[in-house]
């Protein structure tokens, strides 16, 4: 019995030390300068102890009733805190408010705990043997804790979780509590439904933990995220509404696949249509396979090279059941070679030469991106044409950076090449550009392939019109000693974002 | 065991490299060397093998003149334009960029259409340096370009009439590369850049900022120390016809590399030439291999050595040289910073060291994890003597410390990325453009031969440069040409 009491002691004291780490590393993780997180932390807590065992001179009667509920609210507060502080973080300005409330509240209901429990035990021990293993075991459950948070809580179970554990704690103290005392509670039945329905709202939490934790996430998209992974390279995210999935790279959106398809048969097949003896294609970036998938719809194209910086990216639109369907499994085709290298040094180390080249890069949204929309790169790519061949680039958007759109065209046209720009209408990307360079005429051409969704022979032609608010701006071309690009499409998309 | 020993950061590995002065100071005391071993009679011996050296060889190569050898005191040619290279990247050693040479530089145009890097009226993009070229560390963020931002509207207005005075001066036509071409001996020579900026009530903090900077990085000098003529020379002397400079990853060691591919075969690495005899129109070039008996020398070695090395040679009065450190740092992951993406040259506001070049900025690749730095201090606010002494007596470790907090005032987490520091002490860099010297008695006459020996080092212009080591080495070149009756 009296083993049972003080165990129920060690546990509480340590789920009151759990959450008041928890806190601490929360707010470290998030704002920084721990010194100054945990020190205030600590403070608020303890002094919020101090606030609680003063409250418990008022709570006269029905010791062990309070004491079971008190049990039941820590729980609860505590084993949310954590998911708790991160949504606050993710979807308000007031996380720090939310910070110290929570501190204190738990703090406050903690102090009650050994109050309450000391008065309820008074009539079992000598006071001089309460205080000595009452104290000693809530001193050691401070030790418990404190060495199981750093080693197995936050790398095996995350901060979400091990909230919500020892929230379960707290509730299974509380329930127990009803059979050690249940002399002095006498009946208790709706307590204890009240700590199952606890434990059962802390179970289904720990449950769902993997979406509280990454709903943070999911604030920033506003999709559900179902996949999300740092590589070298970039962050790639993917997000799934009904049967919207999107992809993002480091955090700009490449595609919806509602209507990725305007965009990667607007981008391919006005070049490739019109090259009727097009064998080898070379596609530079488009990892995703998508450019790739649209190209195989030609029977006479013998191999189709794609070259991507991140493997991770080929490997998932290569394995991933659903991204693979997307690309109706392009990347893993016997005509399909995937290279894993940085686009401009490939291109630079090799002299083999392609009908067709798609250069689908990222927009240029800083000096590193910037190098691969240059004269440089562009007469490279020019190098790597065979007589008659084509290079088609995506060129971001001629209504939102105009300038930024029209300096590629005007980059590639200094590069050597005649330029054939044109553009198309996509729902989540709104209006979007490419440019065709060549090094021979090019006209659009009059036979498409079949099974493509949104081209037709008969509405080509009208891509290359540009209405009068994409009409060609000046704009100096974009080479490597200037990067004027990045300096365009910054400009431009502050003023959208304005 | 227990952790008790004092705590660590990462083990950063490296060494002193490429250290001369062991040499120079026993070509200092006259200490004995061994006599050569055989005689060799060849009509030219060019002294020294660095930037000077290489295009007085260059000049003769290209006029078919064969007869002559190259001689380097170094295991390696190229003097400040030597070159490094480990499993990243290539590195500069001390010289890094030449800028786009204007219409009227001939001698560097000629040099660089051979070299392929102007075809068809156009540079070449791939050495044209890449944006951003420069950044500047202040107000704890990196903003682009090194003329701080942020400035007040008095002082945009004092940067502005700066940037006039100097456009009048270039009009002058009196500010030039080479500077021979143009220039005229002018009071401006008599003040200091610092009292020149006094004079003309430059006061912007920044502004004075900048203007020092560009003397520690141009002539390893302050503002304060430095003529007021050569500091305009900075400014006024250049027009370039494309946004530059020139750059490689192993900075002017590409230049360097390239002119010995064509070279190679004339130049002697490793011959130390510790006595010039003359013996009526015979020279004696002396080394520990060989004697050559020459009819004319080019001396392209820096000037001070001058009295060591010739007999009946004059004291080389005036010539000051800044001695610098230079180190790469191996950086195996890039670290955390703020503001804008790493640039080429890259600058810390207030530091005494002059900041870092970026090896990796003219690669290709769109995604870089490892990189080398070339890291520039130029001991500016000691006197050249003190500034040596200093150099030669604290250790790699003391230099490695000084490095490395430098770099965290804008790299706080710089200790977990550097791998490798290696450090090259120069005591002799760079000739001091000091008030006087430009138009001094004592420069002027090193300019002139020594019967059939020609100057031919930067520092007869006064500072050290590519553009005036080529002047001086091809100038040189043609002269001996004429006394040897080749011309």
């Amino acid at each position: 019995m009296s083993v049972a009491l003080f165990l129920s002691v060690f546990l509480i004291a340590a789920c009151g030390l759990i959450y008041e780490l928890i806190a601490g590393t929360l707010a470290s993780y998030l704002l920084g300068d721990s010194v100054f997180q945990f020190s205030t932390i600590i403070g608020c807590y303890l002094f919020a102890m101090g606030i609680g065992s003063y409250l418990s001179r008022f709570l006269r009667r029905g010791l062990v009733a309070r004491f079971v509920s008190t049990e039941l609210m820590v729980g609860l507060v505590g084993g949310f805190s954590s998911s708790l502080l991160f949504l606050a973080f993710a979807y308000t300005d007031a996380f720090r408010l939310v910070l110290y409330v929570v501190v204190i509240l738990v703090g406050t209901l903690v102090g009650l705990e050994i109050p309450l429990l000391m008065r309820i035990l008074k009539e079992r021990f000598q006071f001089r043997e309460l205080v000595s293993h009452v104290l000693t075991f809530d001193y050691l459950g401070a030790l418990g804790a404190s060495l199981l948070f750093p080693i197995l809580l936050v790398p095996k179970l995350g901060l979400v979780r091990s909230a919500l554990l020892f929230g379960i704690l707290n509730a299974g103290v509380a329930l127990w509590s009803t059979y050690l005392f249940r002399g002095q509670l006498g009946g208790g039945y709706g307590l204890r439904v009240g700590c199952l329905l606890v434990l059962g709202v802390l179970g289904g939490g720990m449950v769902f933990a993997d979406r509280i934790s990454s709903a943070a996430d999911n604030s920033l998209y506003a999709d559900e995220v179902i996949f999300s992974r740092d590589t070298r390279y970039q962050r790639i995210v993917l997000t799934k509404w009904k049967d919207d999935l999107r992809l993002f790279l480091s955090s700009h959106l490449q595609f919806s696949s509602r209507d990725e398809y305007r965009y990667h048969e607007a981008l391919v097949h006005p070049g490739l249509a019109a090259l009727p003896g097009a064998r080898r294609v070379l596609v530079v970036g488009g990892g995703d396979g998508l450019a790739v998938r649209e190209i195989l719809k030609y029977p006479a194209v013998e191999s189709v090279t794609l070259v991507d910086l991140d493997p991770e990216m080929t490997q998932l639109f290569s394995r991933h059941p659903v991204l693979s369907a997307l690309n109706q499994h392009s990347l893993t085709a016997p005509r399909v070679h995937v290279i894993n290298a940085d686009a401009f040094r490939w291109l630079d180390s090799n002299a083999d030469r392609f009908d067709f080249i798609v250069a689908d890069f990222p927009d240029p949204t800083s000096y590193s991106l910037g190098k691969l929309f240059t004269t440089t790169f562009y007469r490279l790519a020019a190098k790597h044409l065979s007589s008659g061949g084509l290079l088609v680039v995506q060129s971001t958007s001629p209504l939102f950076a105009r300038q930024s759109y029209w300096c590629i065209v005007e980059t590639v046209k200094q590069a050597g090449l005649r330029t054939y720009p044109y553009h198309v209408y996509v729902p989540s990307f709104g209006e979007w550009g490419f440019v065709i360079g060549s090094l021979g005429p090019y006209e659009p051409p009059s036979q498409l392939p079949g099974g493509l969704r949104f081209l037709s022979a008969r509405n080509v032609g009208e891509m290359f019109v540009f209405p009068v608010d994409m009409q060609p701006v000046e704009a100096e071309p974009n080479r490597l000693n200037n990067q004027i690009l990045v300096r365009y499409y910054e400009q431009e998309w502050k003023d959208i974002a304005r | 065991m227990l952790g008790l020993a004092r705590k660590t950061d990462r083990a950063v590995a490296g060494r002193f490299v490429h250290d001369s002065f062991p040499m120079g100071h026993r070509l200092r005391d006259r200490s004995p060397f061994a006599a050569p071993k055989r005689q060799v009679k060849i009509p030219i011996v060019i002294v020294g093998g660095g930037m000077a050296g290489l295009n007085a060889a260059w000049h003769l190569d290209k006029r078919g003149f064969r007869d002559f050898v190259l001689l380097e005191m170094e295991p390696e040619a190229g003097g400040n334009s030597r070159w490094g290279e480990n499993e990243i990247s290539r590195f500069p050693w001390a010289a890094h960029y030449v800028p786009v040479p204007a219409k009227g530089e001939s001698l560097a145009r000629e040099l660089f259409e051979e070299l392929g890097l102007f075809r068809d009226g156009k540079w070449d993009d791939r050495a044209l340096c890449f944006a951003p070229q420069e950044r500047l560390f202040i107000y704890g963020r990196w903003q682009e370009g090194i003329e701080p931002e942020n400035a007040t509207p008095q002082e945009i207005a004092q940067y502005r009439r700066f940037n006039d005075k100097m456009a009048e001066f270039r009009a002058t036509g009196e500010f030039t590369i080479p500077m021979e071409r143009g220039a005229k001996p002018s009071p401006l020579d008599g003040m200091s850049m610092s009292d020149w900026l006094e004079r003309e009530r430059f006061d912007s903090a920044t502004l004075r900022w900048y203007v020092n900077y560009a003397c520690r990085d141009d002539y390893g000098v302050l503002a304060k120390n430095t003529s007021a003529w050569a500091g305009i020379q900075y400014f006024a002397s250049r027009e370039p016809e494309e946004k530059g400079p020139l750059t490689w990853p192993e900075g002017n060691g590409w230049i360097a590399r390239r002119l010995l591919e064509k070279l190679g075969r004339y130049v002697r690495t490793g011959s130390v030439v510790y006595r010039v005899r003359r013996d009526g129109a015979r020279l004696h070039v002396l080394t520990e291999q060989a004697e050559y008996i020459a009819e004319a020398v080019i001396f392209a070695a820096p000037t001070f050595l001058a009295p060591y090395l010739i007999e009946g040679a004059p004291r080389a009065d005036g010539f000051q040289y800044s001695p610098w450190l230079t180190a790469n740092l191996t950086l195996d992951r890039m670290p955390r910073e703020k503001g804008l993406d790493l640039a080429w040259d890259n600058v810390i506001y207030d530091s005494p060291t002059l900041g870092y070049v970026n090896a990796t900025h003219m690669s290709l690749a769109t995604h870089v994890e490892r990189t080398v730095w070339t890291f520039y201090w130029s001991l500016a606010e000691h006197s050249p003597e003190d500034a040596r002494r200093l150099l030669l007596s604290k250790d790699w470790n003391y230099w490695k410390e000084a490095i490395l907090s430098d770099l965290e005032r804008a790299h706080p987490d710089i200790r977990q990325c550097v791998a490798r520091i290696d450090i090259m002490r120069l005591g002799h860099a760079m000739a001091r453009p000091a008030p006087g010297f430009m138009f001094s008695e004592n420069r002027e006459r090193w300019t002139k031969p020594l019967g059939r020996i020609f100057f031919a080092n930067s520092d007869l212009s006064g500072f050290s440069i590519f553009e005036e080591a080529q002047y001086r080495g091809v100038t040189a070149a043609k002269e001996a040409l004429g006394v040897v009756g080749r011309s």
